[in-house]
């Protein structure tokens, strides 16, 4: 995002959902740090967060390239998701029963080819036909992964899941054994709480590195092919497909192509997964990261990538945030709870702002053609921004 | 069949005994006429007559049981709507398509083809490219909303302008696909009198510069100012075709109108 380059303009340029979503992450992340020095989120932890918060958004991102951008409705990301991460387990694991032991790197290549392969196979037949197809093709398709997982033993273990899945950085010069190299720190910012920082911590961090890798080359990706002409043909066949079709474009394609870039982002959330917690079971493939991601990309706003992004932080915000009330004596068991929680937070937002927390505000044109073409005047004045337009600035 | 055909020397649309029906209903009926170039050519008939089903099947969104379309001597039947419109024939719709957040001038930039930006790898291998082509097309864009006297609306959501204005905006986002030939349906439907003049001056225009038009309307005085020549449609086949004067005094047109509308 441009705050890192002019915060003071980047600022007055937000609109008023822009800037509370501001304060609030500036709020919460303050509240993380003033709980680490204090001791009451161990530093570890606090990384594992944020590894989880860049899985699930990555998640989003996907989903939203497919249904934010295009309109498909994909409810197999639960399906692409478990690709990724046994993909990369059944390449790494030592307890893989067919290869195992290759490097991650091979491990993230076949997991993508695997979830590209799995792509063309769902959407060659159902992309021709109707918006519903897809839907109802993708609800099948989850299952039909997640029974494969659990009960062809021979392939994937079963139930049994994989074990000894490396870590992503393993093997690597220098990077794989940083965690060992770095010295434990003892940080004292609060007398009486001190902050320890151990291997462990360095392992979070290089995983926090990774997803961080993965999920900016996926903003990367996505924010500049939303503002691109082959975005506004995505958002074209959203709208009106007919109308793409009559216009020229080869929407049968351009779906495609929108359809293969989520899943591969997707696939790529399971492949950290995988690296992140080193174990990998059928589990993983239920249909409650499907909801997860779609809760993350509805509330944030469809079409959007910092929506996706923001979604996908709340989605961990809720899950991880539950555990604490374990604490608290509560009548109702937490796992429900969190659940229910999610079905507030979505029917407030569907009643309050339908377009999402961070809807897609700007007009997208390519960047230069607006600000450099010869376009006096109007660059950059939002849609939404305009018909609401008396109460910003 | 197309009795009332007139000689074509270099037409840019031909229809050849097209057919469809949905169930027992022959929504096109061995229709037969062809499209001069540089004309404007209207297409008339009563309610029902089938003139949008054969739209449908001109430009690929209908399949056609029996019968041939062809495009710039290119047989283009049975294509897919871009494969038609890759041959120079664009069309638009009866009811006005709204593109949703967008604002006017993003939904004029679907129009032109085969944009370099349109590409996903070139917007990575050859980003400078996709801005050039971006920066001319906005440009084209923008004059032709000029053109139009509807710059004033290039920033606006594509959703919050009249119908009136929605189609002006389809007319010239069309134009951006720089057809060779331009399908329109019912272009003035709904649309008040001022910008039906504009509308009409507009098409005058463009035909004028080169751009062949078929146009469906209802609006008699509309079409009859604006198309030579004039094919009549009824129950799904060519009536007649002739010239305003020619059609408007023909006696199974008046039947035909009256038989339908009655
Ligand atoms: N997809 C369809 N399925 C079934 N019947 C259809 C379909 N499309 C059109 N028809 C029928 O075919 C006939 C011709 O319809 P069409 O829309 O082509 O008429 P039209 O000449 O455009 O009429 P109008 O002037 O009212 O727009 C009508 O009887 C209509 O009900
Ligand atoms: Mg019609």
């Amino acid at each position: 995002m441009s705050l890192l380059d002019d915060p003071k303009a980047a600022f007055a340029d937000l609109s008023r959902p822009e800037r509370w979503v501001l304060g609030v992450s500036v709020a919460f992340v303050l509240f993380l740090l003033v709980a680490m020095l204090t001791g009451a989120l161990g530093p570890t932890y606090f990384l594992f967060l944020v590894g989880l918060a860049g899985m699930y958004a990555l998640l989003s991102f996907g989903l939203n390239a497919q249904w934010g951008f295009t309109g498909l409705i994909n409810f197999s990301v639960a399906a692409f998701f478990g690709i990724g991460a046994y993909g990369t387990a059944l390449m790494t694991a030592s307890g893989s029963p067919i290869a195992g032991g290759f490097s991650p790197l091979v491990g993230l290549a076949v997991a993508l080819v695997v979830a590209l392969a799995l792509a063309l196979l769902i959407g060659i037949p159902t992309l021709r036909l109707r918006a519903d197809y897809l839907a109802i093709a993708s609800l099948g398709l989850a299952e039909v992964v997640r029974l494969i997982v659990l009960n062809e033993r021979w392939l994937t273990n079963g139930s049994a899941g994989l074990r000894g899945i490396p870590g992503f950085f393993d093997g690597w010069p220098v990077l794989s054994t940083f965690p060992e190299a770095m010295p434990g720190l003892r940080l004292v910012v609060i007398p009486g709480s001190p902050v320890i920082l151990e291997t462990a911590f360095w392992q979070a961090a290089l995983n926090v590195l990774l997803v961080l890798a993965f999920a900016g080359a996926a903003y990367f990706v996505l924010r500049r092919a939303h503002r691109s002409p082959w975005g506004r043909v995505l958002r074209t066949i959203r709208s009106d497909e007919d109308l793409a079709r009559a216009l020229g474009k080869n929407t049968y394609s351009f779906k495609m192509q929108s359809f293969v870039l989520g899943s591969l982002i997707m696939a790529l959330a399971g492949v950290f997964y995988a690296h992140l917690n080193l174990y990998v079971g059928p589990g993983d493939l239920d249909p409650i990261t499907t909801f997860y991601a779609w809760v993350a990309v509805i509330l944030g706003g469809s079409g959007s990538n910092r929506g996706a992004l923001f979604g996908g932080i709340v989605i961990v915000t809720i899950r991880e945030g539950t555990r604490f009330l374990n604490d608290v004596a509560l009548p109702i068991d937490p796992a429900p709870l969190r659940l229910l929680l999610i079905g507030v937070v979505i029917v407030a937002v569907m009643r309050y702002r339908p377009q999402g927390v961070l809807p897609p505000q700007r007009e997208l044109i390519w960047p230069s053609a607006v600000d450099g073409g010869g376009t006096p005047e109007t660059p950059d004045s939002g849609v939404r921004e305009r018909k609401g337009g008396d109460d910003d600035e | 069949m197309s009795e009332g055909a007139l000689p074509k020397e270099d037409a840019v649309l031909r229809v050849d005994d097209l057919q469809k029906s949905f169930g027992g209903l022959a929504a096109t009926d061995h229709a037969t006429f062809a499209v001069e170039r540089g004309t404007i050519t209207g297409l008339i008939g009563p309610n029902g007559a089938g003139k949008s089903t054969l739209f449908n099947l001109i430009s690929g969104f209908y399949e056609p049981d029996g019968g041939t379309v062809e495009v710039n001597g290119t047989d283009v039947t049975g294509m897919e709507p871009y494969e038609v419109a890759e041959q120079g024939l664009i069309r638009t719709f009866q009811t006005p398509r709204k593109l949703e957040g967008m604002t006017v001038r993003e939904a004029m930039l679907v129009g032109p083809r085969k944009q370099p930006g349109e590409s996903f790898l070139t917007l990575f291998t050859s980003p400078g490219t996709v801005a050039e082509s971006e920066s001319a097309n906005l440009a084209e864009a923008e004059r032709i909303l000029e053109d139009f006297e509807i710059d004033h609306l290039a920033t606006q959501p594509a959703t919050d302008i009249s119908g009136g204005q929605m189609k002006l905006v389809e007319l010239a986002r069309a134009m951006l696909a720089e057809p060779e030939v331009l399908l329109l349906d019912e272009p003035v439907a709904g649309v008040n009198p001022t910008l039906a003049k504009k509308l009409k001056e507009q098409i005058r225009r463009l035909n004028e510069q080169g751009t062949t038009f078929l146009l469906i309307e209802h609006d008699m005085e509309f079409v009859m100012d604006l198309a030579d020549p004039i094919v009549v449609l009824d129950q799904g086949h060519v009536l007649t075709e002739g010239t305003p004067e020619g059609v408007r005094n023909d006696q199974r047109v008046i039947d035909a109108y009256l038989g339908g509308g009655a």
